[in-house]
């Protein structure tokens, strides 16, 4: 085995993403136009993902800010899902680490 | 409409409330009896806190069904059992899904969601809603001698309270989901939507006239009676139906004795305002008798009176 194969296949393996390929440059000009027309749109959608995730967490960990929740012993099977979306929610927060004592994540 | 107590023992599910220490065990206890002995296989569930079945049967009854008679099974549910049980379940159904980090950190959080104020009468309800759906097969009526009537009112609502709050979550779930991704496969959509599900079911059963009905204890006093009042108006304003009311210890006509004949002309006017107040609804009166009740001889007694076939309507 060559050098030329030896390295060819370790920049395969490295590879992570779908844009470490070499792309044609039609797809190159493809990508550019929808980013340019949906890229905004695209935006925005996610930023409103993000805005009803942050309602749903609220829902379902109320007792945290005080409020009452009825549904609580019916959460507590979904509690271990939502760990993620916690960790996420203060992420975008600009926080490192978890702001609540009761709710540890990092 | 059931036009006698006997017609009562075909329902799948009977509730048993008044006020306190009208004889709602008693007349709970009796009806099981009365019901098994027909043939059907009966759960006689009490859900007071303080539990008084078992003094009734005259032997021990636990968080689980426990066989008293040919027929007739007991159970006392009690919320911190319930509760515990409930979060075992809930620990022991994700520990094969998450890796052991999340589980550390999740079960922390179980536990202290577990212990907030309201959680034990959560696995109560959930208990009652599981028995109600007919998840135990093993039974083919199941009694419930409630506890005093406020307690047992919210109960009653808390499914309709409970579904309206899932379902909020559930959409308010699924409006995020549409954006990111598919709300088929969600672990959490599902887990709500087998929630909701099970609301629903135990909703549909509560309300269905066919197979539950509500039966009220009294007895010929005025607080009883208007207590008595309330209790029908509210629960048919949730949907339930009224199986009919037990008017307990009506005492004999003929007395030697001044005092029992004095009270029994007061106890008149209450018998008539009852007749006046509850036409539509069927009526059994059972009168006062010269022991206190319990242990099977007399409740089986107790169940003749309550279920022979004539009845003032």
């Amino acid at each position: 085995m060559n050098i030329r194969a030896e390295a060819r296949r370790l920049r395969h393996a490295t590879r992570v993403s779908r844009y470490d390929h070499p792309v044609s440059l039609g797809k190159n000009i493809r990508d550019f136009f929808h980013g340019a027309a949906y890229g905004a749109y695209e935006r925005e959608l996610r930023l409103q993902a993000a805005e009803l995730n942050d309602l749903f967490l609220l829902l379902c960990y109320m007792e945290i800010v005080g409020l009452p929740n009825p549904a609580t012993l019916y959460l507590l099977d979904v509690y271990p899902y939502l760990l993620e979306q916690f960790h996420q929610w203060h992420r975008r927060m600009g926080m490192d680490r978890s702001p609540l004592g009761t709710l540890p994540c990092c | 409409m059931a036009h006698t107590f006997r017609a009562l023992i075909a329902k799948r599910v009977l509730f048993f409330g008044g006020k306190g220490g009208v004889g709602k065990t008693t007349c709970a206890s009796a009806m099981a009896l009365a019901a098994s002995q027909a043939g059907k296989r009966v759960l006689l569930v009490s859900t007071d806190p303080a539990h008084s079945t078992s003094d009734m049967f005259e032997r021990p009854i636990g968080p689980e069904p426990v066989p008293l008679l040919p027929n007739l099974h007991g159970l006392e549910i009690d919320g911190a059992f319930e509760s515990r049980r409930y979060v075992a379940n809930v620990k022991e159904h994700i520990k094969g899904i998450f890796g052991h980090q999340i589980l550390k950190e999740a079960n922390k959080q179980i536990d202290l969601a577990a212990s907030m104020p309201g959680a034990e009468e959560m696995a109560l309800f959930d208990r009652i809603g599981a028995l109600i759906r007919g998840e135990d097969d093993r039974f083919d009526l199941v009694l419930f001698d409630t506890a005093p009537t406020g307690h047992t009112l919210r109960l009653i609502r808390m499914p309709e309270l409970m579904e309206a709050w899932i379902r909020a979550l559930s959409r308010s779930r699924r409006a995020m989901l549409g954006i990111e991704q598919d709300d088929a496969t969600d672990p959490v959509m599902l887990s709500l939507g087998e929630r909701l599900e099970h609301l629903r079911e135990f909703r549909a059963r509560l309300l269905s006239p066919r197979s539950c009905a509500f039966v009220l204890v009294m007895v010929a006093e005025r607080l009883p009676i208007e207590e008595t009042a309330r209790a029908i108006e509210q629960l048919e304003d949730a949907g339930v139906t009224i199986g009919g009311l037990v008017v307990n210890r009506v005492l004999p006509e003929t007395s030697p004795d001044p005092f029992l004949r004095a009270r029994h002309e007061q106890e008149v006017i209450y018998l008539d305002e009852i007749e006046r107040r509850f036409t539509s609804h069927l009526k059994v009166r059972v009168p006062q008798l010269a022991s206190d009740v319990h242990g099977v001889k007399t409740l089986e007694h107790l169940a003749g009176l309550l279920i022979k076939e004539k009845v003032l309507s």
